[in-house]
């Protein structure tokens, strides 16, 4: 890695501790710097933070202490509305389960993904379809979610988290429910898309998919252990 | 911050969540429509019912007065002084003056039915002006005018003539008064302000003279006064009547019956719409209960819209939103619907068709307000569910 790429993420002594009974520490200091147009994968059995982690740096989550640095931005300053819209313009997520909504249509729902950014329904449908293209998906536009396959679920979903252009992308075991060929596929669009300059960070509990990715943090019981 | 979610897609949005869940949607939104209908049926009807009294008023008029002797201590009725008549008409304002005399005498169908099955059917005995006085008109025949108060004719009430099974008068018809055979000229339409008469045969009083001996001693007057001087004439009614005690006089105006019974009508009205309110109310809570789940099972799509960049505000105003719609929705089929009843009433009971629009519009916005007050806390639970924990696997 070339030391003149600049660190867009930085997580300096990071802990997330649920209240219990028993309080659990999921995340126990982490410090951790990813720079513009990584591709880093978080491997770790289930129950060893990688969720909480990958919550914390997308904003979906507020840390019990440290500090996180986004784009040079302390995000502890960030009120609950700045959060909202900063992860909507900068941070496009994945989730397992896919998530799409089930009454709207593949270009509908990856239309969903502009929806609070202030930008009229037509021109939100346009630019869908333009990034359901991109993920090879053309002929699904008026396809509802439950008449596609996982796969295609998948990729809608990768369309919505695209369709506002955001700087990182963040995976939460994309490849999850998926059978192989499809999981492959969506690991070399997401590849695809560091290669455009995005900085991908992926949760797998696949080593072999995490070898693939140039970087791999590896957490058991909520700490960095490679 | 400014919003960013422009007004028609979070109206998209809302909708997308109702139509989502239709046949929810549709549950939950009937105790709204039931309330709504109720009161907007209710309204309907109390306004149809007083637009159609009022036409009534109007062709009766309301300065038709009635005296009658006060009913005894023991119900037996007192007598009027006589002359009572004369010195009625002495009064500066009355128009007009007539009276009946109230007898005791039986009413039979024929002489196979026992004289002791009289069926509240009352013989009056009357004069020719009775039925211009009161304001009456006749469906068949004519009245016991010109001399015909000499002979054995009589006319029905509209209730008596159905009461004897009397509905034309195309064939010659008699009925037995005690044990004389009456000819049936004539059979009045309903007098709605006098159901007394209705249920009266009428007869005139030469004959009630000849044949039982009746002399002409009134027991009701009846009253046409100047409508300017009506609250006067009340007054002076009854001492004129009965100088002595004028208080054995009993004075009253029919229309005051009707706006006593329109008054009943109004306090039944208020109950009716008591119940469209509780209907209202448990159709509220039905709502918020609907949403609160709703919360719940969409924790994923609230999640994902957090994720994509939506404030708590715009998660609040979106299930707020989708209350409004939901109780709108109930509010406007029960609008429908309580329009529908009222017609169906109207055409019904052949009333006057009256539906306040205000009422209608302040129904609607009563719908949209309990939406609302129904939506608050539901929405507020959607704002406050953590991004992180509604994405969790």
């Amino acid at each position: 890695m070339k030391s003149k790429t600049k660190t867009v993420i930085s997580l300096n002594n990071i802990s997330k501790v649920y209240k219990g009974p028993p309080p659990v520490k999921a995340v126990d200091k982490i410090s951790l710097d990813i720079k513009e147009g990584d591709l880093v994968s978080i491997v770790g059995q289930s129950g060893s933070g990688k969720s909480t982690l990958l919550n914390m740096i997308g904003l979906l989550d507020s840390t019990t202490e440290g500090d996180i640095e986004i784009e040079g931005q302390d995000i502890s300053t960030l009120s609950d509305d700045e959060l909202s819209k900063f992860r909507g313009e900068k941070i496009g997520f994945i989730f397992q389960s896919f998530f799409l909504l089930p009454g709207l249509t593949a270009q509908e729902n990856v239309a969903e993904g502009l929806l609070y950014q202030g930008i009229k329904r037509e021109e939100r449908l346009k630019r869908a379809a333009k990034v359901l293209e991109e993920v090879g998906l053309v002929d699904r536009l008026t396809h509802l979610p439950k008449e596609l396959s996982g796969g295609e679920q998948q990729r809608v979903a990768i369309a919505r988290a695209l369709v506002q252009n955001p700087a990182f992308v963040l995976a939460d075991e994309p490849t999850g429910n998926l059978d192989k060929k499809s999981g492959d596929n969506i690991l070399k669009i997401l590849k695809d898309l560091n290669k455009q300059g995005k900085t991908v960070i992926m949760i797998t509990h696949n080593l072999d998919h995490a070898k693939k990715f140039k970087k791999v943090v590896k957490l058991v019981d909520g700490k960095i252990v490679a | 911050m400014k919003q960013k979610l422009k007004i028609v897609d979070l109206f998209m949005v809302a909708l997308y969540g109702v139509k989502a869940r239709r046949g929810r949607a549709t549950l939950t939104s009937i105790g709204i429509g039931i309330g709504i209908a109720a009161i907007v049926a209710v309204t309907g009807i109390s306004a149809s019912g007083r637009a159609d009294l009022l036409a009534t008023l109007e062709s009766l008029g309301t300065n038709l007065i009635k005296a009658s002797p006060q009913a005894g201590f023991f119900g037996t009725q007192e007598k009027l002084p006589d002359g009572v008549l004369g010195m009625v008409e002495r009064i500066g304002p009355v128009q007009e003056v007539t009276s009946t005399t109230q007898t005791d005498l039986l009413v039979r169908r024929t002489d196979f039915i026992s004289e002791f099955e009289g069926g509240g059917i009352s013989t009056v005995v009357t004069s020719p002006e009775l039925l211009d006085v009161v304001g009456g008109n006749l469906s068949e025949g004519r009245f016991i005018k010109n001399g015909l108060g000499e002979i054995p004719v009589t006319v029905l009430g509209s209730v008596t003539a159905s009461r004897l099974g009397i509905t034309s008068l195309a064939e010659p018809i008699r009925i037995l008064i005690e044990n004389e055979w009456f000819g049936v000229i004539g059979i009045l339409d309903e007098l709605k302000i006098h159901p007394d008469l209705d249920r009266s045969v009428f007869i005139g009083y030469g004959v009630a003279k000849t044949l039982f001996n009746i002399d002409e001693e009134p027991t009701t007057i009846y009253v046409r006064s100047n409508p300017a001087y009506i609250e006067d004439v009340v007054e002076v009614l009854a001492p004129s009547m009965n100088p002595e005690n004028p208080d054995q006089v009993s004075v009253s105006r029919p229309s005051d019956a009707l706006e006593a019974q329109e008054a009943a009508e109004v306090a039944f009205t208020n109950l009716l719409l008591g119940l469209g309110s509780v209907a209202l109310l448990v159709g509220g809570v039905a709502i918020a209960n609907v949403m609160i789940m709703s919360v719940l099972e969409r924790r994923m799509e609230i999640g994902v819209r957090r994720s994509i960049g939506a404030t708590r505000k715009e998660i609040r105003y979106q299930f707020l939103l989708e209350s409004i719609l939901l109780s709108g929705v109930g509010g406007l089929v029960g609008v429908l619907l309580g329009a529908g009843i009222t017609l169906g009433y109207t055409k019904y009971t052949n009333i006057v068709f009256s539906i306040p629009l205000l009422q209608v519009l302040g129904a609607i916005l009563l719908a949209l307000l309990i939406g609302a007050l129904s939506g608050v806390y539901p929405a507020i639970k959607a704002s406050k569910i953590q991004p992180a924990e509604a994405v969790r696997k």
